[in-house]
C-alpha cells in the first residue's frame, strides 16, 4: 500500500489521535497527517494542501461535518479525495445525508480497527 | 416522525442498554473491561463531570462523573500517553467518552437513533456546580470500576415527546 496523506476532522483532538492510532494498526502507511477541529479549519487546509483521505466526524462547532461536505463538493475542493464520516450519530437518515453529500462511508464511534480495515483501506489501496 | 417515544420507555429504562454502552466505550476505546458496581453514592474531593445533552424527540443528557485521578486513568488509557495531572487532554477525554456512551446508548433504541441529536460534549471541573433539570421522566444512575477507579455514569430523560 503506498503512503498517504490523511486530513482528520473531529473536535476532540483525543479523538483526532485514537483515529490516527487505529489508521496504523489497520495497516495504513501515513506519510502524514492534518488535523482539524472543525469544517472551516478543514477548508483552510485543503485550500493549501491535497491530502489522499479525509475522515470527518459530524458533530462539531462552527461548521459541522455534513455543512463540510458540502463546501467541499461545490467548491470542487479535493474532488476525487474520498470522504469517511466517523461520529457517534448513526441513524439511516444521517448516513444518507452524508452520502448524498458527497461521503464514501460512514464509520460509528466507538469503531474497530477491523472496521476500519474493511471500509477505509479499500479506498487508499487504490493508485 | 413516527411513533411516540413514549412505546421505548421500556428500553429507555433498561439499566441493560447503558452498560452494554459504557462496557463497549471501555473495550474497544480504553482497552479495558469496565463493570457496574453496587456503590450507590459517588465521593470524590474533586470531580470533573462531563455532559452531552440529547435533543429533538427526548429531552435529557448524559452525565459522566469521576474523580480527577479516575479521569486521568481514562486518559492515560485512551491515549497511550502518561498523564501528569488534569489538563485540557484529560477534559477533551472524557468529554469523548461521554459522547461515545451518549451515541451508543441512544443507537440502541430506534425511535431515538432515528430522531435524537447530540450536543457536543461541555466539561465542568470542581465540586462548586449544580446541574438543575425539570424532574425527570427517566434517570439512570449507575457506578461502575475499571482497574481499581469507579465513576457514575447519568442518563436523565426530562422531556420524552
Amino acid at each position: 500500500m503506498k503512503q498517504i496523506r490523511a486530513l482528520i476532522m473531529d473536535d476532540s483532538s483525543v479523538m483526532r489521535k485514537i483515529v490516527e492510532r487505529t489508521l496504523r494498526q489497520a495497516g495504513v502507511e501515513l506519510e502524514c497527517v492534518l488535523e482539524a477541529a472543525n469544517g472551516h479549519e478543514g477548508l483552510d487546509l485543503l485550500e493549501r494542501h491535497p491530502v489522499d483521505l479525509i475522515l470527518s466526524d459530524v458533530n462539531m462547532p462552527s461548521m459541522d461535518g455534513l455543512e463540510f461536505l458540502r463546501q467541499l463538493r461545490g467548491r470542487n475542493l479535493a474532488p476525487q479525495t474520498p470522504v469517511v464520516m466517523i461520529t457517534t450519530e448513526g441513524s439511516e437518515e444521517q448516513v444518507r445525508q452524508a452520502v448524498q453529500a458527497g461521503a464514501q462511508g460512514y464509520i460509528r464511534k466507538p469503531f474497530t480497527v477491523e472496521q476500519i480495515k474493511q471500509r477505509i483501506v479499500p479506498l487508499v489501496s487504490t493508485g | 416522525m413516527s411513533a411516540s417515544l413514549r412505546d421505548s420507555i421500556p428500553q429507555i429504562a433498561n439499566p441493560g442498554n447503558l452498560d452494554a454502552s459504557v462496557q463497549e466505550a471501555f473495550a474497544l476505546m480504553l482497552g479495558c473491561e469496565c463493570r457496574r458496581i453496587a456503590a450507590s453514592r459517588f465521593n470524590a474531593e474533586d470531580s470533573l463531570i462531563a455532559v452531552v445533552g440529547f435533543g429533538g424527540i427526548l429531552s435529557g443528557a448524559c452525565v459522566i462523573r469521576s474523580s480527577v485521578p479516575s479521569a486521568i486513568r481514562m486518559t492515560a488509557l485512551i491515549t497511550g500517553m502518561e498523564i501528569a495531572a488534569l489538563d485540557a487532554t484529560v477534559q477533551d477525554a472524557l468529554g469523548e467518552i461521554c459522547n461515545v456512551i451518549a451515541g451508543s446508548w441512544k443507537s440502541r433504541i430506534p425511535e431515538l437513533a432515528a430522531h435524537c441529536a447530540l450536543s457536543v460534549p461541555a466539561v465542568i471541573s470542581g465540586n462548586e456546580y449544580w446541574i438543575r433539570v425539570h424532574p425527570p421522566e427517566s434517570k439512570l444512575h449507575h457506578m461502575y470500576q475499571f482497574d481499581e477507579s469507579t465513576f457514575e455514569v447519568m442518563i436523565v430523560c426530562e422531556g420524552l415527546r
